[in-house]
């Protein structure tokens, strides 16, 4: 059976339906590539099961703004983490949720601790708790250093 | 009778270069001869041949989506449910592209089912196909043991006890069952070490194996063309006296609307049901209620559970896992164990028989409600009788039998939607 | 405690098969002096065991089993572990080869009644000195302090030898250092320590404290408490059992007055703004004790919401309904809002957390939002606790403070929710060139040529 045009009279509906079929096919195709394209390009940042995560403020900015308000918890793998400031000038990161119930802790830089407005659990600077009702240390986090002195960035870390 | 692959409104003549340059480096020419000389028989039960086809594309998806899924799944227990989640969330139709993995897996089960069921009934595995029945069955347990590791890898509270439980079961067989249970899990519980092992499984060895065997299957069907049921043959007067069609184009076709259909299911079940992700596995925990296996590993576990702990002296677990592992061989004997008329009406009561207790055993075990497992049951009852019936010769004892089944299983449907209605 | 002497201690016990005994070269008395820590085979003729040990003399009767020491006891002893031996507690000499009754000897410290034990420990306990050389800064006040307890009085005042005296909390040969797991008095194990005696209903039979009668429930119901599944399950060694409210070597009940100081030790913020109410003052007024007015005493419960207000179960109504002690309408009126202001937000909290959790489920990006909504969690706590201002003001700014941030995500949620919709919506244009070319392939096919 030949299935040549000039020998059918089906031929130029034939034709025309090849050309969209053609061009249909193009555009399911493109439906489909599209996703994959998408898929592939890099994610904005990953935050869920991240191990390790750059603050959001360099050491120079860690310190009390015009209220005397500490820098605040940042998300950190979905949990908030508290960067503070020792006596050393060591900085340190730790798990911003008190170990008492769920609130979330914050520095305070006058009184030199950790405290949790919630049940005014305190914690040193080192996460030990000090007072009130929280059973045990803050998580403490590791921290990196890196780039100009001074002026580093922060980099807290699970590992 | 042989139409070229190209579209006949190009001119055989003025070739362009580039294709030309291909077409005789390539050994295209053998391709083309192949293809050309391939035809497919037509008559009643030609549909059931795209369920292979069907089944390739759907294994050609999950080997796009599972490539793409590699690229930000992480294998271990700290991390993998975290990045199957974030790919999830954070990646552009990281969603999409998971729950494209978990359906197209799905409906691939499903339609090797289908294509196992229909290549028995229309006795595909005589000679000399025995080869092609066998590396059929081979790899449809390659592609359950796909199902199987993949489950496990998001490490969800689910997978992770479906795992325990599935893994326990090697271990009761004698002997050699402790050692293989350590094996599979890589240690003494289900821990990490078992993750990166069925990561291995999912991602290396099981894809080598299956592409092997698959070019094996493809070869053989390639070699003895398509099996023809004997009913149609006597028909029509004798195999060689069946109309054809070339593979290519109009198999090819055809066979495209098949997939083209699949994908458009599958993206509309990946898009209005997309794939839960649950918990995260908690190794301590005490096991999760209703923890199930997949669908297809559903009707082992019901019957597993139904057993008592002794039967005859012999613990019961053990004597189920060898029951399925010698209804397994039987399977994959078939080709051999078919000898004449009358193992041959003993094998089709033993299959009818395996199917009513796949059916009644998954129904039970994926519902706790008792309309829901009717309809359910009822459903499926209807749909194997429907394929049933378009094999048995009309007037037959075997097709009234079947049309009565339908009758049955009809109203039983009626029953238990009206059920679920009136409650 | 101290690792290497236990060690010790341990080999040369279970190395010396018949636990023989023998005595130091010379035997101070009068607090031990000269001893080093470190453990010293005793020598042969350190007689106490001859009579004492498991075998001696005295071991025969029923009546002397309470005077024979065993070597499983000293072993976890504390004090033998730093290497005090008998003598060292119970003076007399050791060397005496002799079977003389040591109660005759003028060095032997004699412990004829419970009355004496407190003085016995207090010995070496009360000397700073002496103390010292173990710890850097020892407590010496035990002992002073056990005199101003409900047991130390008891015992001097009236002679009642069945209260508890160092021994019945720390045990007799067998005192383990106070941070031993094991040991009686470790968090874990005080109340059921203490238990012993308070749960005895025999013994706490007509006890009673300025006229209130003890009873003998509070362990069981200490173990009901919020603080006992603190301390148990979760394993929370600061969570407070009887020696946190009671004082340990100066056990008292509390009094009404001194109650709140109690629990303020650990309740810092509560009673910090409970101790400026007016509610206070009209408390003390009236002889109520404080938080346990409210919250219980030996079983409170983790506070819940329904407490609050004047609803059924909520403790408020207790007076307010009825004008007890001087309640007013007006505090019933601030108990109800107070009540109402934590609802809203709770409920609020909740239907964004659901919200939340179906955008979750259907795949979309919400852990933004539900990072934001740990503030709003942080404002219901808040507003929990400075529910004991007693005053409407406070709480209502925490909740509002907790409602803006619920309305913040809810509008994210609710856009999450929208986007899923849209993918929905994006599928179904999807779907067209899928459809249209199954269609036009089913045209094409029939299109062609029909084959033969």
């Amino acid at each position: 059976m030949e299935g040549s045009c000039d020998k059918s009279d089906k031929c130029p509906r034939r034709s025309w339906l090849v050309r969209v079929l053609v061009g249909m096919n193009l555009v399911a195709i493109g439906s489909l590539l599209y996703p994959i394209t998408r898929f592939l390009r890099p994610r904005r940042g990953t935050r869920h099961g991240t191990l390790n995560v750059v603050a959001p403020f360099r050491v120079d900015q860690l310190r009390p703004d015009a209220d005397g308000e500490w820098p605040a918890p940042f998300e950190f793998a979905g949990k908030p983490c508290v960067l503070v400031r020792t006596s050393d000038g060591e900085i340190k990161a730790f798990n911003a949720i008190c170990t008492h119930t769920d609130c979330t802790v914050k520095c305070r830089p006058e009184e030199g601790d950790i405290f949790c407005s919630c049940h005014g659990g305190v914690y040193d600077l080192n996460g030990q708790n000090v007072s009130g009702p929280p059973p045990r240390p803050l998580e403490a986090y590791k921290v990196i250093l890196r780039g100009k002195p001074g002026r580093e960035e922060i980099i807290v870390s699970r590992t | 009778m042989s139409r070229a692959p190209e579209k006949p409104n190009d001119s055989p003549a003025t070739r362009p270069g580039l294709r030309d340059f291909f077409y005789d480096r390539m050994g295209m020419s053998v391709a083309a001869g192949l293809a050309a000389k391939k035809k497919v028989p037509i008559h009643r039960s030609t549909p059931f041949y795209f369920l292979g086809g069907m089944a390739l594309f759907l294994f050609v998806i999950q080997i796009v989506s599972g490539v793409l899924l590699s690229l930000y799944y992480k294998p271990s227990p700290d991390q993998a449910f975290e990045s199957v989640q974030a790919f999830m969330t954070e990646v552009d139709f990281g969603w999409l592209i998971r729950s494209v993995h978990s359906w197209a897996a799905n409906l691939l089960i499903g339609i090797l089912f289908l294509h196992l069921l229909t290549a028995y009934m229309m006795r595909a595995y005589r000679r000399p196909r025995e080869l092609t029945w066998a590396t059929g069955i081979l790899l449809l347990a390659l592609f359950m043991a796909f199902g199987f590791s993949g489950y496990l890898l998001p490490w969800n509270q689910l997978a992770f006890f479906a795992t325990r439980v599935g893994t326990a079961l090697v271990g009761v067989l004698p002997v050699v069952g402790q050692d293989l249970l350590l094996l599979a899990r890589g240690g003494e519980n289900v821990t990490g070490d078992t993750l990166s092992r069925f990561y291995a499984l999912h991602v290396a060895i099981l894809p080598l194996l299956t592409l092997a065997m698959l070019g094996f299957h493809l070869f053989l069907v390639q070699h003895h063309g398509m099996s023809v049921p004997d009913r149609e043959a006597l028909r029509l007067g004798g195999s060689e006296r069946l109309p054809t069609m070339p593979f290519v184009p109009d198999f090819l076709l055809r066979d495209a609307v098949g997939w083209y259909l699949v994908l458009g299911i599958l993206a509309a079940l990946a898009a209005l049901f997309p794939w839960e992700l649950g918990e995260k596995a908690a190794p301590f925990s005490s096991a999760p209620e209703g923890i199930k296996p997949e669908w297809y590993f559903l009707f082992m576990f019901q019957a597993l559970k139904q057993l008592p702990g002794h039967i005859l002296g012999i613990e019961g677990e053990l004597l189920g896992v060898l029951f399925f592992g010698c209804a397994g061989l039987v399977i994959f004997l078939i080709p051999v164990l078919d000898r004449g008329q009358i193992s041959r009406l003993v094998l089709n009561i033993l299959a009818a028989l395996a199917v009513v207790f796949f059916i009644v055993m998954t129904a039970w075990g994926y519902f706790d409600k008792g309309s829901l497992r009717l309809i359910l049951g009822a459903s499926l009852f209807l749909g194997v009788l429907s394929l049933a019936i378009s094999f048995s010769d009309r007037g037959t004892l075997v097709r009234r039998i079947l049309w009565m089944l339908t009758a049955l299983a009809t109203l039983l449907l009626i029953i238990g939607i009206s059920q679920e209605l009136y409650q | 405690m101290n690792a290497l002497p236990r060690c010790l201690v341990a080999i040369a016990l279970s190395s010396s098969v018949a636990f023989s005994v023998a005595a130091q070269e010379d035997a101070p008395n009068e607090p031990p002096a000269e001893e080093t820590a470190a453990f010293e085979t005793l020598t042969e003729d350190y007689s106490c065991m001859f009579c004492h040990g498991k075998t001696g003399t005295l071991s025969g009767t029923e009546k002397n089993q309470h005077l024979i020491v065993t070597k499983e006891d000293l072993v976890v002893d504390i004090h033998w572990q730093k290497g005090l031996r008998c003598h060292d507690c119970h003076g007399g000499s050791p060397a005496l080869d002799d079977f003389t009754d040591h109660r005759n000897d003028p060095s032997f410290r004699s412990l004829a009644s419970p009355q004496d034990i407190p003085v016995f420990c207090g010995h070496c306990h009360s000397n700073a000195q002496y103390m010292s050389r173990f710890r850097p800064s020892p407590r010496v006040d035990q002992e002073s302090e056990y005199w101003t307890s409900g047991h130390g009085k008891r015992l001097q005042q009236t002679g009642d030898v069945k209260v508890a005296t160092c021994v019945s909390c720390h045990g007799g040969h067998n005192i383990r250092a106070v941070d031993d797991l094991e040991s009686l008095v470790y968090p874990t194990q005080v109340a059921k320590t203490c238990a012993t005696c308070h749960s005895d209903a025999e013994l706490m039979e007509g006890r009673e404290y300025h006229g209130r009668s003890f009873g003998h429930q509070q362990f069981e119901l200490w173990s009901k408490s919020v603080h006992a599944h603190a301390m148990m399950e979760k394993g929370d060694l600061s969570a407070a059992t009887c020696n946190d409210c009671h004082g340990n070597h100066g056990a008292v009940p509390q009094d009404v007055d001194s109650l709140a100081n109690a629990c303020g030790t650990c309740h810092v913020k509560v009673a910090k703004l409970f101790a400026t109410t007016k509610m206070k003052h009209q408390f003390e007024k009236t002889d109520l004790p404080g938080c346990a007015t409210c919250h219980g005493n030996h079983k409170i419960h983790s506070p819940t919401d329904e407490m609050l207000g004047m609803a059924g179960g909520a403790v408020c109504a207790r007076c307010h309904e009825q004008g007890k002690h001087g309640a007013t309408l007006a505090g019933a009126e601030i108990a109800k809002q107070m009540h109402d202001e934590l609802a809203q937000l709770v409920t609020q909290i909740s239907s964004v957390g659901e919200k939340l959790d179906r955008a979750e489920r259907l795949g979309m990006e919400i852990r933004g939002p539900r990072f934001r909504l740990r503030d709003a969690n942080d404002a219901l706590t808040n507003a929990r606790t400075l529910v004991h201002s007693f005053a409407i003001e406070p709480v209502q700014q925490a909740v509002t403070e907790g409602l803006t941030v619920t309305s913040e995500v809810n509008s994210d949620a609710e856009a999450a929710l929208q986007e899923h919709t849209m993918r929905r919506i994006w599928l179904g244009f999807s779907l067209v060139p899928i459809i249209a070319v199954v269609t036009l392939l089913l045209l094409y096919i029939r299109s062609m040529p029909s084959t033969k």
